[in-house]
């Protein structure tokens, strides 16, 4: 049985089903991939999960316990983090006030290897950028800042949303190589982006969502090798 | 919030300048001055509570003075049927205020941004009707009349200059209050829920508890501030609540800059002096309040107090780069 268990989950915006009914299992200490075309219902996804929308039906199910349609504050407690798509830090505020908040919210787990705000800036490379206000960050600084605060809750599955979106080369191979790390550390990890080199580096596991609906989902290289997947994703062109 | 390095520099500054206001009765200023500064600083009070929700957590209240009137009702109405005195009272007052801006935070702050405004707004005006209609208990539209002054150390607080400086030691107290809540854990957990509620609710932020917790204790302020506008006054009636005494304190806490110290006491001060230094009539003073508004909103995000360490960074070199953080246009520009 798998750390996070999804069964037939819905999700109806009037009229339209973002998500039709998805069985997914994320698997202690894997990191999993997401994907699927504009509109297919990864981001809605992650926003049942962690609290942003409630569910129209199906379940989540977190280490047993049931998390359908808990409030945002209280996934976060249960040991669920996620980064949002557009990055998203406290714009207002120092990057060290920023980690320091996420920090004295977290949930209270033994032996985290990044407990202090320093710690995680030291993590995510922001060590010479502490003093900046987060609102004038580059691009690639922000979304790690956001890493940074989605870590700082102490979790135990992170959801990254679109994480390397907006990244040069040399910032996406950093964030391979952060986002590695992280099983290691008890952090599992699922992953939507578009970047399907990112994917293949990251994900041994990929699964693909159309129209709310999971049409893939095994070993990356088989997964992309689908001819399903080739029709419907890549609209036949490879 | 603003010079992160040392907010115990800001807080000694702001409490060496009350040291000199303290120093004003000496002067022999006029009743009329004094008067003056007594209405403000009783402002200032419920301005520094204010400074908590709105400059803290971004949530604006136009029902302020109907929480003022809670605590002056309370003060008027302890005094009357239990002869409760002047500091019994400030506690009860608190509390009531703390639990009816619960009561209506709870439903109101479910909402958010304008509709938040307009529930305020739609309180201040309910509690001005239910006050009108209170019968004897709230003495109908007359109000209610205070027997006994502000005793202390046997020592009765009448005299102009005596209460002077009883209301200036509550603004100390509401000034390092605020200060002691902004540089707190739960003054940077507000702070989050300003910049981005989503983001804090992902956090592991409660952010509708904190939200209605943030009004509540503006309460408290405004509760307190009451207290001494009941005893000031020695008489209170339901008009000295109503909308538009609350749009005069939003208006106050953000001429004066509602995310720093001085803010409120600027915002408090400006306001009750500007119509007696330019000797303007009623109607004319809400216009003029009316133009510093816009004009605050337009080319002072900070307020008054916000603009001048602007202009003081501008024309003293900075040798800090940590200090550069706080005057940045990303930052000026989320003020709401």
């Amino acid at each position: 049985m798998g750390a996070l268990e999804i069964r037939g989950l819905r999700k109806q915006f009037g009229g339209v089903a973002a998500l039709a009914g998805v069985d997914l299992t994320i698997v202690e200490g894997e990191i999993l991939g997401i994907v699927g075309p504009n509109g297919s219902g990864k981001t809605t996804l992650f926003n049942v999960i962690t609290g942003v929308h409630k569910p129209t039906a199906g379940s989540v199910t977190w280490r047993g316990r049931d998390m359908t349609g808990v409030p945002a504050h209280a996934v976060s407690h249960a040991g669920i983090a996620h980064t949002f798509q557009q990055a998203m830090a406290f714009p207002g505020l120092s990057v060290f006030e920023n980690v320091q908040i996420a920090t004295e919210h977290c949930r209270s787990t033994a032996d985290f290897p990044w407990p202090t705000p320093d710690d995680l800036i030291g993590f995510t490379g922001l060590q010479a950028l502490r003093h900046e206000t987060a609102g004038v960050l580059p691009f690639g600084s922000l979304r790690l800042l956001g890493i940074a605060l989605a870590l700082a809750t102490r979790p135990a599955l992170l959801l990254l949303d679109e994480p390397a979106a907006g990244l040069n080369d040399k910032e996406t191979t950093a964030l391979v190589d952060l986002v590695r790390q992280l099983p290691g550390h008890g952090i599992s990890v699922c992953v939507i982006d578009h970047d399907m080199s990112l994917m293949q580096r990251l994900c041994r596991r990929l699964v693909v969502l159309d129209f709310g609906s999971k049409i893939a989902d095994g070993p990356t290289a088989e997964v992309l090798a689908d001819p399903k997947v080739l029709e419907v994703y890549l609209g036949g062109a490879l | 919030m603003t010079d992160s390095r040392s907010p115990l520099r800001g807080l000694v500054l702001t409490l060496v300048l009350f040291a000199l206001l303290a120093l004003v009765p000496a002067l022999g200023p006029s009743n009329r001055l004094l008067s003056l500064a007594i209405t403000a600083g009783i402002n200032i009070v419920a301005l520094y509570g204010l400074s908590v929700l709105f400059g803290q957590t971004g949530i604006l209240s136009m029902g302020h003075a109907a929480l003022v009137g809670v605590g002056a009702y309370t003060a008027a109405i302890l005094a009357r049927d239990l002869g409760l005195d002047f500091w019994a009272a400030l506690p009860c007052a608190a509390a009531t205020t703390a639990l009816l801006a619960a009561v209506v935070g709870f439903p109101s702050l479910r909402v958010s941004g304008h509709h938040f405004v307009i529930l305020t707004f739609a309180f201040g005006q309910l509690l001005t009707i239910v006050l009108t209609n209170g019968g004897d208990f709230t003495g109908r539209a007359t109000g209610l009349d205070l027997g006994q002054p502000v005793v202390l150390f046997g020592m009765g607080l009448d005299p102009l200059p005596q209460f002077y400086l009883l209301t200036l030691g509550f603004v100390a107290l509401a000034a390092i209050a605020s200060w002691a809540i902004v540089h707190s854990r739960y003054g940077r957990t507000l702070r989050a829920i300003r910049e981005n509620e989503k983001l804090a609710a992902s956090l592991g932020i409660n952010v509708g508890r904190h939200k209605i917790g943030a009004f509540v204790v503006s309460g408290v302020f405004a509760g307190i501030s009451g207290v001494l506008l009941a005893y000031f006054l020695r008489h209170i009636s339901p008009s000295q609540f109503a909308s538009f005494p609350s749009i005069y304190l939003a208006l106050m806490v953000m001429i004066g800059g509602a995310r720093l110290l001085l803010g409120p006491l600027a915002g408090g001060i400006l306001v009750a002096f500007l119509p007696e230094l330019f000797a303007l009539d009623p109607v004319q003073s809400r216009i003029l309040y009316g133009i510093c508004l816009i004009a605050v909103i337009l080319l002072l995000p900070n307020g008054v107090i916000g603009g001048l360490l602007d202009l003081w960074r501008r024309l003293v070199p900075q040798r800090d780069p940590a200090e550069r953080t706080s005057s940045n246009p990303a930052r000026a520009g989320r003020e709401g």
